[in-house]
């Protein structure tokens, strides 16, 4: 760097042959829906690139505990490294502190794994669901480089801002002019969920398929498969 | 015994008056206390089999064994210091690893033994260092050089044998591999012959346990080295057997 | 342990990285802090293998009753020169995995040969263990995001089968780390010719039988002969059953010219 600054005339940033890109979206959707005493989390399981699919059954929900569900993804290989970080990291919290981390450390711990790759940030749209220490169902949503929400719905992903719409007509009661916003039960919840992704699979390619849908409560979690466009 | 050495006796790097280097020697008496080793190369594969000294009833049969795999058709058997002989067999190890890396085949043992007993001759040049107390039994099979046997001494000497022995026996081993002819001898008769000789020369008044252990590396291991290989495993196993109650019926008479 | 680079460490963790970190793996720098290594160029730039040179095209893997198959095509190209034609791309790697590999072929090899000594390690140990396809197909995925994570990846595709505790494995790993399983997986050309073709057969959630299996990727590697430019006609399969593994071949594609009348020579 210092040997080029003494030739200015020849002053170039170096050879930028770049035809690698590290990156690659691989599509997929994540819905997330907190109640009372449940959460709901449903991604679709459509792992592509371009106009290819790879696989038609990729699971993206990855269950850290009992009571938490990690949605993840964009960069598959990024959800992979992340993911088996932050399970490696929740059994040394295990290991140390002889007790399983709280859906609140973990999207704590989260955004501080993603922001700490700032400068060559994960690429992946990450929506954590959980029940959190009073049993209150939670949802956290994340931005590629750890900016962190607590919310109580999130759609991300490939479809995620055709879905948000949705789920604030729907979830969010952001149609009505109300103060207290109304509850949502559960059954209400998992066919919001549900219909958003036969919606999203009729619109974006990199959805479909099928989608696994995860309800989270005290009682622990259940899980169910709809099947989608597969065109 | 306390009349040797004499003050020649405690360094590795240097001579008595009369030529001799007293640690290798003692490093020597270090692998006569082993149990016995043998290794013995037939027509068309090569065993190694070892009369390993039980030394407690509290040890699982698979401790402290004395066959090591060095590659995939390599295998190194120890007598003397076991500790001393598993660093040997990591060197060997390192050595197999490293030719792997630059030519992408399997060491041929003559290298391998080169290599090694290079480095065990090195352990008996300097004062800082006290000699290896194991005598190293290389064997090897692959289909271009058939069997092959080598031998390292404590002194870093090597050699190439048709049978060797190693240990407490080795006199004794040899005496009976002398009777036999190898170069026709199929893997079959060379278990048989190697849990014979095992047996027989394993003596009961002295160590009252011992546990037979054997490798085979053949056209019929896939040329790998196996170690405790079933059929052949029991066919030497019954071969010494019989060959110790004839023995002991004998003495009767 | 054996090897010079030091990926061989035998100890649990020890010259690990920390959680977070990278592994060291042949060809990446040894000091390289988190963010400083990934991208920063030499003073005049540095130029890392940003395009394969010597090349494989296709690999097909299919699951089957009982196992798993993997085949591709004996070439291995020079650009659009069809340079080297008798090569195996799909390889044993112990009784319980087998491998094919698509990409850069070098980058590939210098990757066997760390594979390869695993494998003798494994032996060294004298206990009838066998690395089994997961544990290689989630270590290759690691040592593949660790190079692309450094703007210098091992330019490969390749399909990893075998059988995993009485089970048969199949996954798919590329360039960028990206990993998943599947029943049929392809790469290159593969995904786009021969995956239908497998899928048709399998559509009705019908297991394929041995014989049905070797059919379909003869069907497959035929109709890459006829439509991929950088394919021979000869190919090779290994096989992974609860038997064992064995690499079959070379074979033969099919090969029926009659349409192209003006034709001669084949």
């Amino acid at each position: 760097m210092h040997k080029i600054q003494s030739f200015p005339e020849y002053q170039v940033p170096g050879a930028q042959h770049q035809d690698f890109s590290p990156y690659e979206s691989n599509g997929g959707s994540i819905v997330a829906i907190a109640g009372e005493d449940y959460v709901v989390i449903a991604a679709d399981t459509r792992l592509s690139s371009g106009y290819t699919i790879h696989t038609r059954k990729q699971n993206k929900l990855f269950q850290l505990s009992e009571k938490t569900v990690l949605g993840s993804t964009g960069c598959w290989c990024d959800t992979l490294a992340l993911t088996s970080l932050v399970n490696a990291r929740m059994q040394m919290y295990e290991h140390l502190h002889l007790k399983t981390m709280s859906t609140e450390a973990v999207a704590q711990m989260l955004s501080i794994l993603m922001y700490n790759r700032r400068f060559f940030p994960y690429y992946v749209s990450n929506v954590l669901a959980g029940l959190d220490s009073e049993g209150k169902g939670v949802v956290y949503s994340y931005d590629p480089i750890g900016h962190c929400e607590r919310t109580t719905y999130r759609a991300g992903g490939s479809a995620g801002t055709l879905l948000q719409p949705v789920l604030d007509n729907q979830i969010g009661g952001k149609d009505k002019d109300v103060k207290n916003k109304p509850k949502v039960p559960l059954e209400k919840a998992k066919e919001v969920a549900k219909d958003a992704f036969i919606s999203a699979a009729e619109r974006d390619i990199y959805t479909g398929d099928s989608v696994i849908l995860k309800v989270i409560t005290k009682d622990g979690i259940t899980e169910e498969e709809v099947q989608l466009r597969k065109d | 015994m306390s009349s040797i050495g004499t003050g020649y006796d405690l360094s590795a790097s240097q001579f008595s008056p009369d030529g001799r280097v007293y640690q290798i020697e003692y490093a020597g008496k270090a692998v006569e206390m082993s149990g016995t080793v043998i290794g013995m190369r037939g027509k068309d594969g090569i065993v190694l089999a070892v009369e390993k000294i039980v030394t407690s009833q509290l040890y699982e049969d698979d401790a402290a064994t004395r066959i090591f795999t060095v590659d995939k058709n390599i295998g190194i058997a120890i007598a003397g210091l076991l500790a001393d002989g598993r660093y040997i067999v990591d060197i060997a190890r390192q050595e197999a690893a490293n030719f792997r890396q630059q030519f992408e085949r399997t060491i041929p043992l003559k290298q391998l033994t080169e290599r090694v007993s290079a480095y065990v001759h090195a352990y008996t040049l300097y004062s800082a260092v006290r000699p290896f107390g194991v005598s190293v039994i290389l064997a090897s099979w692959d289909e271009e050089q058939g069997p092959q046997l080598y031998k390292i001494e404590p002194s870093g000497t090597s050699f190439g044998y048709f049978a060797c022995a190693s240990g407490k026996a080795e006199q004794q081993a040899k005496t009976e591999m002398e009777k036999l002819k190898f170069a026709e001898m199929s893997v079959e008769d060379l278990v048989q012959n190697a849990g014979k000789i095992i047996y027989q020369v394993h003596d009961e008044l002295r160590n009252k346990d011992f546990h037979f252990e054997m490798s085979l590396i053949s056209k019929e291991t896939k040329g790998l080295h196996r170690l405790n290989p079933q059929p052949w495993y029991d066919q030497a196993v019954q071969a010494g057997l019989a060959a110790k109650n004839e023995d002991d019926s004998d003495n009767e008479i | 342990m054996y090897s010079h680079n030091n990926i061989f460490q035998t100890e649990l963790w020890k010259g690990g990285p920390s959680p977070g970190q990278f592994y060291n793996f042949p060809g990446t720098n040894y000091n390289n802090s988190n963010t400083g290594g990934f991208t920063a160029p030499d003073i005049f730039g540095s130029k890392r293998s940003s395009s394969p040179i010597t090349t494989g095209t296709s690999v097909i893997g299919v699951k089957f009753d009982g196992g798993v198959m993997i085949a591709a095509d004996n070439l291995v190209s020079y650009g659009s020169l069809a340079r080297y034609q008798d090569v195996q791309r799909v390889f044993k790697i112990n009784e319980k995995t087998i491998i094919g590999a698509g990409g850069d072929f070098a980058d590939f090899q210098s990757l066997k040969r760390s594979i390869d000594q695993k494998m003798v390690e494994d032996m060294c140990y004298q206990d009838d263990i066998d690395m089994k396809p997961k544990s290689l197909y989630n270590w290759l995925t690691r040592i593949l995001y660790n190079r692309r994570s450094r703007i210098n990846p091992l330019w490969l595709e390749m399909v990893v089968g075998g059988m995993q505790d009485g089970e048969p494995f199949l996954g798919h790993v590329d360039l960028r780390g990206r990993a998943y399983e599947d029943d049929v997986v392809a790469t290159g050309f593969g995904k786009h010719f021969a995956l239908p073709l497998v899928r048709e057969q399998i559509s009705n959630g019908e297991v394929l039988t041995l014989n049905q299996a070797s059919q379909v990727l003869r069907k497959c590697m035929e109709v890459l002969y006829y439509r991929d430019c950088r394919a021979i006609s000869k190919y090779s399969v290994a096989v992974s059953t609860a038997q064992g593994t064995i690499v079959q071949g070379p074979f033969e594609v099919n090969q029926n010219w009659a349409l192209a009348t003006m034709i001669k020579g084949y």
